[in-house]
């Protein structure tokens, strides 16, 4: 009983890391955008 | 003018091809103790060059006023040839992204000014062009209140090397008009880089930014300097590279906020760019060695480019190289 539940800790931690290391990609911002500096910005 | 590239590894060569595309030299010598590697870019630069193995014994030969050493070679020595190199009356460009080095080439401000010389520190992509974005941000202010530098990416294996250091290092921050240190890898923050880098995660390290860029602006209140990583560079980042770093190294990204006042009216500005490390950091350097010989700085001494440089004509000459930078405009990125 007690095997088994170690190895059930054991695989829930292997999982959770696993999904912590692979993580999700972030939200984009809503609004907004980068804008290339050219020639009459850099002055 | 006369340029000694000392270290070339993938920033020193592509500072060396820089300088030659820059304008007019009366002589170009590379320094690296790696002789294959010196005759490889030697061989690629497609005209005469000087070679040697030390800076100092090069320094016998090509020395005197309108001469430039860059120095790109691995951390950790940048001080002590700054020394010679003002010793034999040149001006020294270091791209070294160590806070140490960075720290000790600021203490020769006086030594520099006393000669009329210039020791630029941090003359890479990160201490480097991330300065000559705040300095270009910082335009739009009065006042500048806070500056938060994040970049991604590494040039070469030393850079790669030094990265990992850093990262596992104390940081040292400005704030509220003093120096605090925090605890490596804290502070996360998610941070926007131009496309197609977007959203990381950033967190703080042991870099060079925040002692560049106070000085810069008296009055500013806080200073900070992040790296960004995914879960698994941070794992990997606490044990030593099981694999030899990469050549080259991948693309990078920097993000400068700059938050101050015009007015009444506090606002931010938020710069970036994106860019191989390596390539960046030589075109930075290489321009940075020409305006000193070309006496294009606000003043001689030992400083940042944030320090020594005009923005705008600096950044205008960098993009005719292929460094492009880009404003973030709308909501708050």
């Amino acid at each position: 009983m007690k095997r088994r539940a170690l190895l059930a800790m054991a695989l829930a931690g292997v999982a959770a890391a696993v999904v912590r290391l692979r993580g999700g990609k972030a939200a984009s911002p809503q609004r907004g955008g980068w804008r290339e500096l050219t020639g009459p910005d850099l002055r | 003018m006369r340029a000694i590239v000392v270290g070339v590894g993938a920033v020193g060569a592509r500072a060396a091809r820089q300088l030659l595309a820059l304008g007019p030299l009366d002589d170009l010598a590379v320094i690296d103790p790696d002789t294959a590697r010196r005759e490889a870019v030697v061989g690629s630069l497609g005209r005469p060059v000087s070679v040697g193995s030390d800076l100092e014994s090069v320094l016998a030969t090509v020395r005197g006023p309108s001469t430039s050493v860059v120095l790109t070679g691995p951390p950790g020595n940048h001080r002590a040839l700054a020394e010679l190199a003002l010793e034999a009356g040149a001006s020294v460009v270091s791209a070294s992204d160590s806070a140490a080095d960075v720290a000790g080439l600021l203490e020769l401000d006086d030594v520099a000014r006393s000669r009329n010389l210039s020791v630029v520190a941090g003359a890479g992509f990160s201490p480097g062009l991330s300065c000559v974005l705040a300095a270009y941000a910082a335009r739009s202010f009065e006042r500048v209140d806070e500056i938060h530098v994040a970049r991604v990416g590494v040039g070469g294996p030393a850079c790669a090397r030094q990265h990992q250091e850093a990262s596992r290092g104390r940081a040292q921050e400005w704030a509220d008009g003093g120096w605090v240190t925090r605890r490596p890898g804290s502070g996360r923050l998610l941070c926007w880089f131009p496309d197609p880098v977007g959203g990381l995660d950033c967190y703080r390290g042991d870099f060079a930014e925040p002692l560049l860029l106070a000085p810069a602006f008296p009055g500013v209140q806080r200073v900070t300097s992040r790296y960004g990583a995914r879960r698994r560079d941070r794992l990997a980042a606490r044990v030593p590279h099981l694999t030899r770093p990469l050549p080259e190294g991948e693309l990078g990204a920097l993000r400068v906020e700059v938050a101050g006042a015009q007015g009444l009216t506090r606002d931010e500005r938020v710069l970036g760019a994106i860019d191989r490390p390596a390539v960046a950091a030589g075109a930075v350097a290489a321009l940075a060695a020409r305006w000193a010989v070309d006496g294009r700085f606000s003043r001689p001494g030992a400083a940042g480019l944030a320090s020594l440089v005009e923005p705008g004509p600096f950044l205008a000459v960098l993009a005719e190289r292929g460094v492009k930078v880009a404003v973030f405009e709308g909501a708050a990125a």
